[in-house]
């Protein structure tokens, strides 16, 4: 984390909006891209970027400046998109019979490899066959980038647990995507 | 010599491996190659999910939305701290922009006349008169009584109207006109007789009904703008116990003889 970074954090901490708007801007993209893999869908992940940062401009104060900024929000951000997705796919049990990505193509099991194949598709139908936490852990570490420390310490869980949650994921998600490598 | 499962493959291609000789071991071996081949093929597959593309001023449109959600620090939804002090009072004073209906700005009237009739006949200090018989009631206490009781069951029929908005509010998914009209024209209610309340000196109901400003302040302000995100958080804190005391306040108010 750069001077300037900890000096717009200080300020925003104080209350400074300016400053909370400057972190608004520098990390919103990063924020949305994280949220979308997560739910899976565009509306869901918009709702998810803003209660997060409103849930960020609250609890700025708590952050410790010897830690991540980017690692601080993501946690926030996860911790949104899970709270997020709970009641929205209990509500949708009651009002409609599958949540919307469900509703992709579910060739990905067994792919016609003749046909142009939306791959992206395919990765996300296989990604949402995840566990929460296998899809968090993996998300954040293939997409994102963090270290599995950092992917642990963000989903509050072990190193061990969090290795073990990657290694699942990677393995369902090569199985889902392997027929696709020829292609 | 240790054998290398997919695991280890795995804690590679990621950069995480503790052992430095796991590249070369991986590159010797035909087996090990194939297999770490595989397993890069089939995750940089992976790649190819990516988010719909944001334009350059996504963070600024986020801004846009959430700008008039972000309470000032201290100031929080539902926070036990957030009592009327001098900090919320300025806000609440800056925020208190009236949208009210007809009916609503009536009622608000009748509400302010009698907040400023109560706040009058609130508890002075008592004149001694010497010539009174011993054991007479002096009229300025029964005046007390009076307002107290006054004051007691109009914040009572406050607090219903309050229960029966909050109870729609946790039980609809969909904001209306309705509710933050309703919610604007029982914020100014409520703080006019906060008002009433701490001129009389009864500084419990005072707490109580500074308690429910900010919740007011946000069904007024950030229901209808809010995501559905913010409306079903609101939701869970109002379930969460605000509802709760709201009830339990205003039994306590209709108890005979129990002042609060």
């Amino acid at each position: 984390m750069t001077r300037i970074e900890q000096k717009i954090i200080r300020k925003a901490a104080k209350g400074d909006r300016a400053a909370f708007r400057e972190l608004v801007l520098e990390h919103s993209h990063a924020m949305f891209r994280l949220a979308w893999r997560l739910s899976g869908d565009q509306n869901a992940a918009e709702d998810i970027v803003q209660e997060a940062f409103i849930k960020a401009w609250r609890k700025i104060g708590e952050f410790r400046m010897d830690s991540s900024f980017k690692s601080w929000l993501h946690r926030i951000t996860v911790n949104t998109a899970m709270d997020y997705l709970r009641k929205h796919v209990r509500r949708k049990q009651f009002e409609t019979p599958e949540p919307e990505f469900e509703t992709l193509d579910r060739a990905a099991d067994v792919p016609d490899t003749g046909t142009q194949i939306d791959i992206s598709r395919q990765t996300q139908v296989a990604m949402m066959d995840l566990s929460e936490a296998e899809r968090t852990a993996l998300l954040l570490k293939h997409y994102e980038g963090h270290s599995i420390q950092e992917v642990a310490r963000i989903m509050e869980i072990t190193t061990g647990a969090c290795k073990q949650n990657i290694f699942r994921a990677v393995k369902k998600m090569r199985i889902a995507l392997r027929p696709l490598v020829a292609t | 010599m240790k054998h290398i499962t997919d695991e280890d493959l795995t804690l590679l291609f990621y950069g995480e491996h503790d052992d430095p000789e796991l590249a070369v071991r991986v590159a010797e071996s035909e087996e090990l190659s194939d297999r770490y081949d595989a397993l890069c093929a089939e995750l940089k597959l992976a790649d190819a999910y990516q988010p719909p593309q944001r334009g350059d001023d996504y963070g600024a449109e986020v801004w846009q939305r959430i700008e008039s959600q972000l309470v000032a620090p201290g100031v929080g939804a539902f926070r036990r701290e957030s009592k009327a002090g001098g900090r919320l009072g300025d806000w609440l004073a800056s925020l208190v922009q009236p949208r009210f209906s007809l009916a609503g700005a009536l009622s608000i009237a009748l509400v302010a006349v009698l907040a400023f009739t109560l706040g009058r006949n609130g508890p002075q200090e008592a004149i001694i008169n010497p010539n009174a018989p011993a054991g007479a009631t002096p009229a300025m206490a029964m005046a007390d009584i009076d307002s107290s009781r006054l004051l007691t069951h109009s914040v009572s029929t406050h607090l219903e109207q309050v229960n029966l908005v909050l109870t729609q509010f946790v039980n609809t998914s969909e904001t209306s006109s309705n509710e933050t009209e309703y919610a604007t024209d029982m914020l100014v209610a409520n703080r006019l007789y906060r008002q009433a309340a701490v001129q009389q000196g009864n500084h419990k109901l005072a707490a109580f009904l500074a308690d429910l400003e900010p919740l007011l302040i946000e069904l007024a302000y950030q229901a209808q703008s809010g995501s559905p995100a913010t409306r079903e958080r609101m939701q869970q804190e109002v379930k969460d116990g605000l509802l709760f005391r709201v009830r339990v306040m205003n039994k306590q108010l209709n108890k005979p003889e129990i002042s609060v």
